[in-house]
């Protein structure tokens, strides 16, 4: 399906909105599409252009990957991808949906539905368990109480850490934590993983691990996974690569 | 939503304290303030709470209980003849000066009334017998003001100006906190009270070389020395100033028609109910004073404290926390669910700080009515509403520390 046709049916009205959604899920075929994402930040009179005419389109079912040296903009192209930054201009669809046309408490409920993060500072909450965590995460997507401390703990099971589940962060390595941060971005089973530089404050056994596990979890559930990462070591794992230099991407690479 | 809130706030134990202490500082500030004034103005008005006379029949000078010019005591037999008046009795108010065995002397309030009806004296008399005052020169003092009179127990004798005055009961939730001491007795001792001056003499010698030598004696003693000839005292005369005619009203009166058939059988007098009369002085007391005012504000401080503490805190707090609030933005929770988060901490800080002071001030409260006979009055509502003001005092705060989160942009979440 191409753009023009989207931007059709998208104006054939509100009222067949909801089945217009599903038709549209059935038949994309890009998870993640941006087309001339521009995105400037000002600060005073200061003006930098971050990312310039980006496009890029992400297969459903994809692990890809960003790379590019420090400050090249991959943070920048990530936020603006998972609907976290709004660009100066340009369009992103996540699963079809147009999402740089949605409203701020929209665009969060779209996160919540179908978005899993992981960071690289892991910005686990410290004060709870490592159960806890992940139950937030359920908690939040509407499940609660025993179905969410079941999921929880299957969840933990899947990323090896159901012995450690009443540990608070503090007592977890730096790989175990990484590892409870993705049985929370699992969590309520979301159709994109987006993570930025997950490897990077891990060393080269976890973070092997680590990537290991995503992309394990990733390809059992057909997910889509956006990697932001200068670890060369990833590039194994990856279906697709794609470089972004100085705010400017330069042409994919498919790997297999 | 596995409790963030709570967590957060147990996590850093000494915050958590410290913003309690600046809780409970404000909330006992707040009680105190309010119990005190809720104590003292009641305390005004404690004698006519618990009377059981349905009108007071005053001079029309009168500025509250303790404050009217006297009348006459024939306005009592006149009362009486008002059609719906059951009972008409008189209540003497005066004063003078209680001086104790070991010679402390202290100003007292003389209430003199009719032992045989209970119109005036409603309360309780906690030890020893009311009737024991129609003896002369015994009284009732309330049990909070022995140690004040310079006593320790019932049975001790006095004097009030130049008269003995045996304590021969005890009565209780009878003093206000702001008058002279209370003594209650017969209309007979009180007027014999009332009537004994002090005696003075100057005495002078001549000495050699002429020099004339005079001293001042000031003598509580009658002149004559004889202080056991001492004559009882004399039956009230119709003559004789008192300051309220009580009344009784026959059953099924309209008290409001009383009045006025009261107000015009009696010259210069006006009547009042049981609750204008109390209502009355309380206003006296707590806005004339300036004493209403002071408490109130000393609240108000209490209210702006706590606030200033907990706003303080939570903010502190949520900035600690910002990267979380972030977390849970960029993970799609609604605002409500991050504004969720904080108000649970808010409604934690303030049942948690309210409880603990609100025991202390109930505490407080039975220590200073029994060590020190002050009323620090905490009523159901006086508690009710402190708490809801805890509560509005910590939302308050906390929606003020919520624009810090509303603000924060959830690509912080990305940085290293
Ligand atoms: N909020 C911001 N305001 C101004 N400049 C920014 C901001 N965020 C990032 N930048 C700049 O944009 C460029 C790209 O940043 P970023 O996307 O974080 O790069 P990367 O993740 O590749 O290191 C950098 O030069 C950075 O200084
Ligand atoms: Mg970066």
């Amino acid at each position: 399906m191409t753009a023009t046709q989207i931007d059709l049916l998208q104006s054939a009205g509100s009222a067949s909105q909801a089945n217009l959604s599903i038709r549209l899920e059935r038949t994309e075929v890009n998870a993640i599409a941006a087309r001339g994402v521009e995105m400037v930040y000002q600060s005073g009179t200061e003006r930098f252009q971050a990312l310039k005419n980006i496009d890029l389109e992400v297969k459903s079912g994809d692990i890809q990957l960003l790379m590019g040296p420090s400050g090249s903009g991959k943070t920048t192209l990530l936020s603006i991808l998972a609907g976290i930054l709004t660009p100066t201009s340009g369009s992103v669809s996540l699963l079809g949906e147009e999402i740089s046309k949605l409203s701020s408490s929209k665009l969060a409920k779209f996160r919540l539905e179908n978005i899993g993060f992981i960071f690289q500072g892991f910005n686990l909450f410290p004060a709870l368990t490592a159960l806890e965590n992940v139950e937030v995460a359920l908690n939040l997507k509407g499940i609660r109480r025993a179905a969410a401390h079941r999921q929880a703990l299957d969840l933990l099971d899947q990323v090896g850490l159901s012995q450690q589940a009443k540990r608070h962060p503090q007592d977890l390595s730096g790989g175990q934590k990484q590892r409870v941060a993705i049985a929370r971005a699992l969590a309520g089973n979301p159709r994109l993983i987006m993570a930025d530089e997950p490897t990077a404050a891990l060393d080269s056994h976890n973070g092997h691990a680590v990537i290991e596990l995503l992309r394990n979890l990733a390809k059992e559930k057909g997910r889509t996974v956006l990697i932001v990462t200068h670890d060369p070591r990833i590039i194994d794992v990856a279906d697709s690569v794609a470089y972004l230099e100085d705010g400017v991407l330069k042409s994919g690479v498919r790997t297999r | 939503m596995a409790s963030i809130a709570r967590k957060n706030l147990f996590e850093d134990i000494p915050r958590f304290l410290v913003a309690q202490a600046g809780i409970m500082f404000a909330v006992s500030l707040v009680t105190i303030q309010v119990g005190i004034l809720k104590g003292f103005t009641r305390s005004t008005a404690l004698l006519i709470d618990q009377s059981t006379a349905d009108l007071w029949v005053a001079s029309k000078d009168m500025v509250h209980l303790e404050l009217t010019s006297p009348i006459a005591a024939e306005k009592v037999v006149q009362a009486q003849q008002v059609s719906g008046v059951e009972r008409a009795e008189a209540l003497m108010i005066r004063s003078s000066i209680w001086r104790s065995d070991s010679g402390l002397i202290t100003p007292v309030r003389i209430f003199g009334f009719d032992p045989n009806s209970r119109l005036f004296a409603g309360w309780d008399v906690s030890q020893g017998k009311l009737n024991a005052v129609k003896q002369p020169f015994k009284v009732v003092v309330d049990r909070s003001s022995l140690k004040n009179l310079g006593q320790t127990q019932i049975g001790e004798q006095g004097k009030i100006g130049t008269l003995p005055a045996q304590i021969v009961g005890l009565s209780q939730d009878t003093q206000s906190i702001v008058s002279s001491l209370f003594i209650f007795t017969s209309l007979e001792n009180a007027n014999a009270y009332a009537t004994a001056g002090l005696n003075t003499s100057v005495n002078c010698t001549r000495k050699t070389q002429g020099n004339l030598v005079c001293t001042n004696n000031f003598d509580n003693a009658p002149l004559d020395g004889k202080p056991a000839s001492l004559t009882p005292p004399r039956s009230l005369s119709i003559s004789d100033p008192i300051s309220y005619v009580l009344i009784r009203a026959k059953p099924g009166q309209d008290l409001q028609q009383l009045k006025q058939r009261l107000e015009a059988a009696l010259p210069d007098t006006r009547a009042y109910t049981q609750a204008e009369l109390a209502e009355q002085t309380q206003v006296y007391w707590s806005e004339r004073t300036g004493v209403g005012f002071i408490l109130s504000l000393g609240a108000t401080v209490g209210f702006v404290v706590g606030m200033v503490i907990v706003g303080q805190i939570l903010y502190s707090s949520v900035a600690d926390h910002l990267r979380e609030f972030g977390t849970l933005k960029a993970m799609g929770a609604s605002n409500w669910v991050i504004y969720s988060v904080i108000l649970e901490q808010a409604m934690w800080m303030a049942v948690l700080g309210y409880i603990p002071s609100m025991a202390f001030c109930l505490g407080l409260g039975a220590w200073t009515q029994t060590a020190k006979g002050i009323m620090i009055l905490i009523t159901p509502a006086t508690a009710g509403g402190v708490l809801i003001l805890t509560v509005v005092m910590c939302v308050g705060s906390a929606l003020f520390a919520v624009q810090k989160v509303t603000r924060v942009d959830p690509a912080i979440v990305f940085k290293a």
